[in-house]
């Protein structure tokens, strides 16, 4: 009797839940893989896949329904950019000003690497005749 | 002009690195990452068209749904973005649209966009606020990614050829707004 008490108010908590407005969609896996390289517009360092906000959830939806019109993944991509410009891809297309975001850290490392060859490179030895001086005073007795 | 060679040179070489970097990093410090760039705004496009049901109360006059194409090419039109779970945002600025529609009723349109909310708690607000404009109803937030909505509060400003010409993100007062509409007035 106790048990089912029990479980009678551990199942009250059902109720506690509201109902969506209609029911999420069955998202596909591929609708996700699309939304995880489109950034969810209201939240920070969250993109489209992760984010339960509600412009997020829609772009998951609107991404399935493309899906289901026979949409390919890059005319989906740019519908988004159409409407939020090149922001929203989390990755900046590898073509015009965004190149740079790929090619600058290589650069920089680049650099740093030449930077730190000029500087531990091995010294010149110093001139024979400059060594045989310092010995020889080296030898002489203190005055 | 001596022409640096060898060590001068390489100094020339590493100064004008860092210095290339420094402007770099300075330019990256000046620029604001929570600016939200609108495609819409900056290119004056012609504002998308939506149709959406019109909430109860306002069925009378502007009928069960409302189509934008129908209203642009008149007067100017100023779309509000708004959902009632955003507080404080959505209630600082409710008053001000609704007292700046009343100035400018017969030559701006309003149409305020309820958008990811619960028609009860949609109309709950619209009564707190006594808001006269018309409201159209959008629980899935389509005509929001449409417009490169980031959240509510946002309010778009049309001009009489159909085109968006402003995109105010986050609760707007009433200087900025008479300040936009004067921008799209004659």
């Amino acid at each position: 009797m106790r048990v089912w008490a029990l479980l009678f108010f551990l199942a009250l908590g059902v109720w506690a839940q509201e109902n969506p407005a209609s029911p999420p969609p069955d998202l596909s896996p591929e609708v996700f893989a699309i939304a995880r390289e489109l950034r969810c517009p209201v939240c920070q360092g969250e993109s489209a896949a992760e984010s339960n906000s509600g412009v997020a959830v829609e772009m998951r939806r609107i991404i399935a329904e493309m899906l289901q019109e026979g949409k390919t993944e890059e005319e989906i991509k740019a519908f988004f950019v159409d409407r939020y410009g090149v922001w929203i891809l989390y990755e900046p297309p590898r073509r015009g000003v965004t190149l740079w975001v790929w090619v600058l850290p290589v650069l920089g490392l680049v650099l740093l690497g030449l930077g730190l060859f000029a500087y531990f490179r091995p010294k010149k030895p110093l001139p024979p005749e400059l060594l045989e001086e310092v010995e020889r005073r080296l030898k002489e007795p203190p005055a | 002009m001596r022409f640096p060679t060898g060590n001068s040179l390489r100094t020339w070489l590493w100064l004008l690195v860092v210095l290339a970097l420094g402007g770099l990093f300075y330019w990256g410090m000046q620029r604001n990452p929570k600016e939200l760039p609108s495609v819409l705004a900056k290119e004056r496009r012609p504002a998308p068209d939506f149709t959406l049901p019109v909430l109860p109360p306002y069925q009378k006059e502007w009928r069960e749904t409302f189509k934008l194409s129908d209203h642009l090419g008149e007067k100017p039109i100023v779309l509000n973005f708004w959902a009632s779970w955003c507080y404080p945002a959505c209630y600082e600025e409710a008053p001000v649209l609704e007292a700046t529609w009343r100035r400018y009723k017969d030559r701006v349109l309003f149409v305020g966009i309820n958008t990811q909310d619960k028609e009860g708690d949609a109309l709950r607000f619209i009564e707190q606020f006594g808001l006269t404009f018309p409201q159209v109803f959008d629980p899935r937030g389509r005509v929001g990614v449409d417009y490169g909505m980031y959240g509510v509060p946002e309010t778009f400003v049309i001009d009489r050829e159909g085109r968006v010409v402003v995109r105010h993100a986050g609760a707007i007062d009433q200087t900025t707004l008479e300040q936009y509409l004067k921008e799209v007035l004659p």
